[in-house]
């Protein structure tokens, strides 16, 4: 504990710019975070209306698909879209890049990264949103159908806004999950929060001032905590909220670390 | 690839894949023994009728949920190792993945006692029976019921993030660990990871049909 809580130990922060580019680094991980999440709610949408299609091929291929995608570890997914990706693709990101980019997303791996991110979380999130449109009562839908909507139609305005409704707070704590995950790409080599602080540990600028291992990744765990506390405290918010206006939970999605659980007794 | 040459290929690395898949397995194991221990320990001091116990459990749940498990990797190994803590790879994976998921069983299982009506435990507690009698005979039995599916939950959620171990710092040979030794062997990338594909999926399948039996088995029948 001393050692943990020596000031000398900390000194490592305040020194140089060691503090700032963890800190950017970071910065990394939320963006590559948020990048995935929005194109994982995109494919997740086509890939639940996929599963409920009523093409019986259709929606049993789909199923397949988001079952075996959501039972792989995610970690198994990056290293192997690291290595199996054409190396044309990797290519053409780094040409695309834009210059204004950060550093860090020069290299192809990125690229790999994302798809691995987005195929994981697609799968979750289709996962997610068919509960929440499972979760609607038949009678929805069945009135739909009863004023002469058209299937189409029905899932438009009908079940889609009241379904997808249901499924922020959900949302929310698969973005946490997917905030803790990004440190992941770290292993294929991307300089986000994890590397940098392996960074910080080996190398010697400042030869007088020494950053423990321990003492940089409490440090980054911490960075971690804080920001995904105030996103869980935000879930739970709206779940809360939700729930005193439809009287109903979400249902729970198997296979899926950040349920949300009734915390709270009713 | 055709089939054949996919199980050729089996045959030929099946020693590494099987004992990288028992690695997993006993990895899981352990795990999951020590975050039932220590859920089960966390969740009954959140629900302790003392104030600052129940927030010292909400201050575990919260720093262990939330803090990515590759952190927790680096600090329980590399880290301690550092400051000059002897600790072994099999126990800083295992203490790393169990502390973690036991944030997550203590929060499966609190919502579980809450899931039990508030009126059963007056009730219990009117009658006389102790804090301790009432969790032991009127709110635990009830609870197990509830908790059983988000804890199937968990249990996948940790046979996949048992990878992370083997990938990350420590040298333990897991399922992914031998498939990638056996991909940089022979440059045959998607056999070796067709075959811990296949691993895997085995193991979170093979935990989906023993929550599902469970919970029928315990299911109250109307």
């Amino acid at each position: 504990m001393s050692y943990l809580f020596d000031p000398g130990n900390w000194e490592w922060l305040i020194t140089g710019n060691n503090a700032r580019f963890i800190l950017e680094g970071f910065l990394i991980n939320l963006e590559i975070a948020v990048i995935a999440m929005v194109f994982a709610l995109v494919v997740g949408l086509a890939l639940a209306l996929l599963r409920l299609s009523r093409n019986p091929v259709v929606s049993f291929v789909a199923g397949i698909w988001v079952d075996v995608f959501r039972n792989l570890p995610l970690i198994f997914l990056i290293l192997y879209m690291a290595l199996a990706l054409p190396i044309s693709w990797r290519d053409a990101w780094e040409e695309n890049v834009p210059g204004w980019a950060p550093e860090a997303y020069r290299s192809g791996f990125v690229f790999a990264a994302l798809v691995a991110l987005v195929l994981y979380n697609s799968a979750v999130i289709a996962e997610i949103m068919r509960a929440g449109i499972l979760s609607l009562p038949r009678g929805q839908s069945e009135a739909a159908r009863a004023l002469g909507l058209s299937y189409r139609q029905s899932m438009r305005h009908v079940i889609l806004p009241q379904g997808l409704r249901r499924m922020v707070p959900a949302t929310v704590s698969q973005l946490i999950t997917l905030n803790k995950d990004t440190t992941l790409v770290s292993i294929i080599a991307i300089t986000e929060v994890m590397r940098r602080g392996r960074i910080v540990t080996s190398s010697n600028f400042f030869a007088a001032v020494e950053a423990p291992v321990l003492h940089v990744f409490v440090f980054i765990g911490l960075l971690f905590v804080l920001v995904n506390y105030a996103l869980s405290r935000l879930s739970r918010r709206l779940e809360v909220g939700q729930r005193r206006r439809v009287g109903t939970e979400m249902k729970e999605v198997k296979g899926v670390e950040d349920q949300l659980l009734s915390a709270e007794p009713a | 690839m055709t089939g054949f040459a996919l199980i050729s290929f089996l045959e030929e690395h099946f020693d590494a894949y099987a004992s990288g898949f028992w690695v997993t397995v006993r990895l899981v194991a352990v795990s999951f023994a020590i975050a039932m221990a220590v859920g089960t320990f966390m969740a009954a001091l959140r629900v302790a009728p003392v104030v600052w116990l129940q927030r010292l459990g909400a201050v575990y749940v919260e720093t262990f949920r939330n803090v990515p498990l590759l952190v927790l990797l680096f600090i329980s190994f590399a880290g301690l190792r550092r400051a000059g803590v002897d600790i072994n790879a099999w126990v800083a994976g295992t203490a790393s993945l169990g502390l973690y998921t036991g944030a997550y069983v203590a929060e499966a299982l609190r919502s579980g006692v809450f899931s039990v009506g508030k009126g059963q435990i007056e009730a219990s507690l009117s009658l006389g029976l102790t804090y301790r009698e009432t969790l032991r005979h009127v709110v635990l039995p009830q609870a197990f019921r509830t908790v059983i599916s988000p804890l199937g939950s968990l249990t996948i959620a940790m046979i996949k993030n048992s990878a992370i171990i083997g990938v990350s710092l420590l040298a333990l040979g897991d399922l992914l660990k031998q498939a990638r030794i056996v991909s940089s062997r022979t440059f045959q990338t998607d056999e070796a990871f067709f075959w811990a594909a296949v691993g895997y999926l085995l193991l979170t399948v093979a935990a989906t049909l023993l929550v599902r039996g469970l919970e029928r088995r315990f299911a109250i029948r109307r």
